[in-house]
């Protein structure tokens, strides 16, 4: 994992979405994320921006809960950018005991 | 091996309610969490600011506990307007300082209720436990709260369950209620044992709450500007930008429809720039120091007051005189120089809460 306190960012594939989250307060990110990313197919990369810093450690832990893959978040700027890879419809759904 | 039906978890990540959603599962129940973003979040509030004074950036701890025990969870954000409303007039009342905790459990539970309806869920759980919290977790109220929230039957709280009435999914076979747990009060020892026993290994510690409030300090600037806004003809209106500044800087009244807002930090004066919607924005013009906000109609007084507050925060406040910029929404920008305040009495009179809070 790609964690904030990497001084430059892998090389990430192209995103398929962008959100702009710029200005929501933390944990609304998370929320137009989850949102955003049911809208996505299997495989697709989702880059969000955002400016509060609560995002460096909301979106590891929600991509772990929700099973999708965290590819980065780190900042570049005054933003926050983070990158993530949808898990899909297909895959199991989290929360089985 | 098929889960034994399906439950709506309602999960802050603090050690009750991790540990319900550990017994639950344990029974073979599949189990969604979810966790209300209210606005009120002391922790939200700290992270957004850089962290705890001590440096320290507490972690989202739903998020985590749902990452830890491999659970999906799901934010649900009911800081609208229907939230606010319930926090202006609530119908049980509130605790001892702005906290509707009554209401609000039932507000949250609704909510619950129509996800567990959505999710084809059989039951929505808790980590409540029984005399734990002196007016939203007796059995009285309890009961209300189930009522309520037209949850009745399909609300267990798995740590208190055997205290309580039998609920719809014991009956039904999907939880055996042997295996639920009988506490009550506000030790938290059997949990922190059955924790271990459970393999869990991090959890927050109790810290007075997490929400705003219950806080005293908050409690007397949600008040306030509650009056305030009465006194200025406005009736008693709330908005999410209101609760964003009651969260932020040092707060004055100084006059019945005229308050100030003094950042303490570089990341309050940032919100309290980015949240002034509409209202005059201070700050020394030259020396280093904060951003204010200024909400309501000053006369001569209260202009002088205002600026001379500024100044007192800033660097220059051991100088004769500081110059203040005072912006107002119109583009309008005036600058003049002017003694900082150093009637500490005077200071302490006009803070609210009166003689200063914590936060």
């Amino acid at each position: 994992m790609w964690g904030p306190m990497s001084p430059t960012p892998p090389a990430l594939p192209a995103p398929d979405r962008t959100l702009d989250a710029s200005g929501l307060l933390c944990p609304l990110p998370i929320l137009r994320t989850a949102a955003a990313v049911k809208e996505l197919a299997q495989g697709a990369v989702l880059l969000v921006l955002a400016t509060d810093p609560g995002i460096a450690s909301d979106m590891p832990l929600w991509c772990r809960a929700m099973r999708h893959e965290h590819l980065a978040t780190f900042r570049d700027g005054a933003t926050w950018k983070s990158y993530v890879r949808a898990r899909g419809r297909g895959a199991a759904p989290a929360g089985r005991p | 091996m098929a889960p034994r039906g399906k439950a709506i978890g309602m999960i802050s990540g603090g050690l009750d309610s991790t540990l319900a959603l550990a017994l639950v599962r344990a029974q073979g129940v599949e189990v969604k969490a979810i966790n209300f973003y209210t606005g009120f979040c002391i922790t939200e509030t700290q992270r957004r600011k850089g962290g705890r004074p001590d440096g320290t950036v507490p972690a989202n701890e739903a998020l985590r506990a749902a990452a830890d025990l491999d659970v999906e969870i799901e934010y649900v954000d009911i800081s609208g307007p229907a939230y606010l409303d319930m926090i202006l007039a609530p119908r049980y009342g509130y605790g001892a300082n702005a906290n509707p905790c009554v209401d609000c459990r039932i507000f949250m539970m609704r909510r619950a209720r129509e996800i567990m309806e959505r999710e084809g869920a059989d039951f929505v759980f808790t980590g409540e436990v029984l005399g734990q919290r002196p007016k939203s977790q007796r059995r009285d109220t309890l009961r209300v709260i189930e009522r309520d929230a037209g949850l009745e039957g399909r609300l267990v709280r798995p740590l208190s369950a055997r205290l309580l009435p039998e609920t719809i999914p014991e009956r039904d076979g999907l939880l055996d209620r042997a295996r639920l747990l009988d506490l009550s009060g506000r030790s938290r020892l059997r949990q922190m044992a059955l924790a271990r026993e459970l393999g869990l290994t991090s959890w927050p510690q109790p810290a007075g709450g997490c929400c705003f409030l219950t806080d005293e300090a908050f409690g007397a600037k949600f008040f306030d500007l509650l009056d305030g806004r009465a006194a200025a003809g406005e009736g008693r209106h709330l908005d999410n930008d209101d609760v964003v500044r009651l969260t932020a800087g040092r707060h004055f009244r100084l006059a019945p429809a005229v308050k100030l807002i003094v950042g303490r930090t570089e990341a309050e004066n940032r919100v309290l720039e980015a949240y002034a919607g509409g209202r005059a924005l201070l700050a020394a013009a030259v020396h280093a120091g904060p951003v204010a906000l200024l909400e309501g109609s000053p006369g001569p007084e209260e202009r002088r007051l205002a600026a001379a507050i500024v100044a007192r925060y800033g660097k220059g406040k051991d100088l004769d005189s500081v110059e203040i910029e005072w912006r107002e929404p119109d583009g309008v920008v005036e600058r003049f120089a002017i003694p900082p305040l150093r009637d500490e009495a005077l200071i302490e009179r006009l803070r609210i809460p009166s003689g200063g809070g914590a936060r």
